[in-house]
């Protein structure tokens, strides 16, 4: 008699168990709730650098503040104050997650500087995860551009962008009063940092403009107590004059080849824009109108200029294909004025000036809606450049006479004056990307 | 009426046993009674074995005597005066005559007498065995009654206790299924009440997720219109984010980074208002419009 209860026991349990089992396996498909995420927020990502190891306090090249001060100067990043830190973790395996969910950063950066070299980490502080674990061979005296690279690698691992910090900027600071002023045309590493005087003069020093690859600089200078334009090796600090002629010799461009420049000359009688090819010094009209057309900016594909034109009678930026020069377009048409084209590493996007309510402001357009936003919010800025990464453009802006830098994320969430000594500052200019391979 | 029959008795079994004594008028009753007697066994005994012994050789006997006592006073009708010699002889003869009846009624008078005394003691005697059988009849009607009855109580009892058992079983069935169904209604109700209920704070607990997610979400720069990942989560009860899975992703490396970075992030996730819609995993997509 007891087999049978028996035997219908173990049957009721093997069901329970398939029951069991094809309810467990029927859960995952069944219970699930679909949530659809379609913004985010722009925040500056929270992430702690963490003082490195084996540097004293007070050492010559702090290397996580230089990587902290260029990772907040990004505009995309928040790094944690210090004295927030409750922890000095040098080293990945030391990292207490905890601590720095607490602290609300989302990523953490350790490392120690050692006899030939920095070793770093990059952790997920949400995750657990580790995402860079390097070690950069270098000198005592290349620690901080060590730390750049670090804060280049750091970047371009959370933005998917590569770091601008390793590159320079190139502007031009006037210093004293008329007529004993001083001019000289600086480069200076990305952060204003190591600011070294390319060309010191007397007379105005204007519109300087990176090659393509990064080599040479070509620049106004009134130096002969007339305009004439001027190309420089910063190696080398070799330089030729490359164009003196009657008149206005201004705003000189460089071709994506780095073999033309784009200049805008009166010799004509007008201001108009010419292209010149600077092996063979041919020199070709590209504009002939009784406007004034200047600031020329050539297009990625080195096929059209992109320049400012008051043909309208207002200043507006207008397009020209190289080889119907006749035939220009006009590309903006948002505001009363729109100055200084310059395009986006990408090409996708056009910096300029404009006239925004009363105030003349950073701005980029994209070329494909022709949208225009304007990034920033003073009352006098002028000549933006993109940085090489398209991340941010840095600009001129004159406060109480006297110009200082500044830089705006391209999105406009961001802004950010660069602190200088160099007294009344202008035309910055940033330098591309060495080209790579 | 059987004080009536006992007050009476004597005088009226006399002149039956007068005539039953000569006639066997008795005998004959004694074969009827005795004849009838069987039949009347089959009925209820405790009232047939008095009625013959009392009413119907009382009814007999009443009937006979008057018959008799109505013939004496015809001779004394005839005077016959012309014949006194023969009327004195035949007045010896009737003397003799009437002392011989007189003896004779005397003697059956006397044997009137002890019969009716061995009547009597029969008769008690019988009454007594009739009052007995009675008794006993009685008592084992009585006690078969009794049984009967108790059979029948007991059968009753028990086909009461049956049927009210079996209707006690249909209304708790009765009662059973109603509470059954009514409480299918009020389930059927109540989930759809909650189901309703629930959609509101559905609705609630998915916004809220959502806003948790985008809050923490820090685009980066390759996240444009078009992207689209999708994360399998599992939380645990408190909103703790147990697990994160990449599903079916178009994005870079730094997207996965930060969709995956957004959802610890928003760990411990916020609770649903009605702990019922709480679910322990979620399929979030990201897909972001410009």
């Amino acid at each position: 008699m007891q087999s049978i209860p028996g035997a219908f026991g173990r049957g009721a349990t093997a069901l329970a168990l398939v029951a069991a089992s094809l309810l467990l396996a029927a859960a995952p498909a069944r219970a699930q709730l679909r949530l659809d995420i379609t913004q985010g927020v722009r925040d500056a990502v929270p992430i702690a650098v963490v003082p490195f190891g084996g540097q004293a306090e007070g050492a010559a090249t702090d290397v996580a503040a230089v990587i902290a001060n260029d990772l907040r100067m990004s505009g995309r990043f928040a790094p944690l104050e210090r004295r927030d830190m409750v922890a000095r973790p040098t080293a990945g395996a030391d990292i207490r997650y905890e601590d720095w969910r607490l602290l609300k950063s989302d990523f953490i950066v350790v490392g120690r500087v050692e006899p030939d070299g920095v070793s770093f980490e990059l952790h997920n502080v949400r995750t657990g995860a580790s995402l860079l674990v390097q070690r950069l061979p270098s000198s005592e005296k290349g620690l901080r551009a060590t730390a750049h690279r670090i804060a280049d690698l750091v970047f371009e691992r959370l933005t998917g962008l590569p770091g601008a910090f390793s590159t320079r900027i190139a502007y031009v600071a006037v210093d004293g009063r008329p007529p004993a002023q001083r001019y000289r045309l600086i480069v200076a590493d990305a952060d204003g940092y190591n600011p070294r005087t390319t060309l010191e003069s007397r007379e105005p020093i204007m519109s300087p403009a990176w090659s393509p690859d990064g080599q040479n600089l070509a620049y106004v200078s009134f130096e002969g107590k007339a305009s004439a334009i001027y190309v420089q090796r910063l190696a080398t600090g070799e330089r030729r004059r490359v164009s003196a002629r009657a008149g206005i010799n201004g705003a000189p461009a460089w071709s994506p080849d780095g073999r033309k420049l784009a200049l805008t000359l009166s010799r004509d009688g007008n201001l108009d824009i010419y292209t010149l090819e600077l092996a063979t010094q041919t020199l070709t009209r590209v504009t002939a109108d009784d406007a004034i057309d200047t600031e020329a900016e050539w297009s990625r594909d080195g096929q059209s200029l992109y320049f400012t034109s008051d043909r309208a009678g207002n200043a507006q930026v207008y397009r020209v294909a190289l080889d119907q020069a006749r035939q220009a377009e006009r590309v903006t048409f948002t505001n009363g004025y729109n100055a200084r084209p310059r395009l986006s590493p990408d090409g996708k996007e056009l910096a300029m000036i404009t006239l925004d309510r009363g105030g003349y402001r950073v701005a980029v357009m994209d070329l494909a809606s022709r949208n225009l936003r304007v990034l920033t919010s003073s009352r006098q800025d002028d000549s933006p450049s993109f940085a090489p990464n398209g991340a941010l453009v840095i600009y001129a802006t004159r406060e109480g006479g006297r110009g200082s830098l500044a830089t705006a994320s391209s999105d406009g969430a961001f802004q950010q004056r660069l602190s200088s000594d160099q007294g009344d500052v202008r035309d910055p200019a940033w330098q591309p990307f060495a080209p790579r391979g | 009426m059987s004080g009536f029959l006992q007050e009476h008795l004597r005088p009226l079994a006399g002149a039956a046993g007068l005539h039953l004594a000569l006639v066997g008028l008795l005998a004959l009753a004694a074969l009827r009674w005795t004849s009838s007697q069987p039949p009347v066994e089959l009925a209820i005994q405790g009232y047939v074995v008095e009625a013959p012994v009392t009413s119907r050789p009382a009814a007999s006997s009443r009937a006979a005597p008057p018959a008799e006592a109505a013939r004496p006073p015809e001779p004394v009708a005839e005077p016959p005066q012309e014949r006194r010699a023969e009327e004195a002889a035949a007045a010896e003869r009737a003397a003799e005559l009437q002392r011989e009846r007189r003896q004779a009624e005397e003697r059956v008078a006397q044997e009137r007498e002890a019969q009716l005394t061995r009547e009597k003691a029969a008769a008690d005697q019988r009454k007594a065995e009739a009052a007995e059988a009675k008794h006993k009849a009685d008592a084992e009607a009585r006690r078969k009654a009794d049984a009967e009855a108790q059979r029948q109580k007991v059968e009753a009892a028990e086909v009461r206790r049956k049927s009210e058992a079996k209707a006690q079983a249909e209304r708790d069935a009765k009662a059973q299924s109603d509470r059954e169904a009514e409480l299918q209604r009020a389930l059927a109700a109540e989930e759809e009440g909650a189901a309703v209920a629930r959609s509101g704070v559905m609705d609630e607990y998915r916004s809220l997720l959502v806003q948790t997610i985008e809050r923490n979400w820090i685009r980066p720069p390759s996240a444009r219109a078009g992207l689209q990942c999708t994360l399998y989560v599992t939380q645990a009860p408190g909103g703790t984010v147990v697990d994160v899975k990449l599903g079916a992703c178009n994005g870079d490396q730094v997207v996965r980074e930060s969709i995956t970075t957004a959802v610890y992030k928003s760990s411990p996730l916020p609770a649903p208002r009605d702990p019922r819609v709480f679910e322990r995993r979620l399929e979030i997509v990201f897909k972001p419009t410009e």
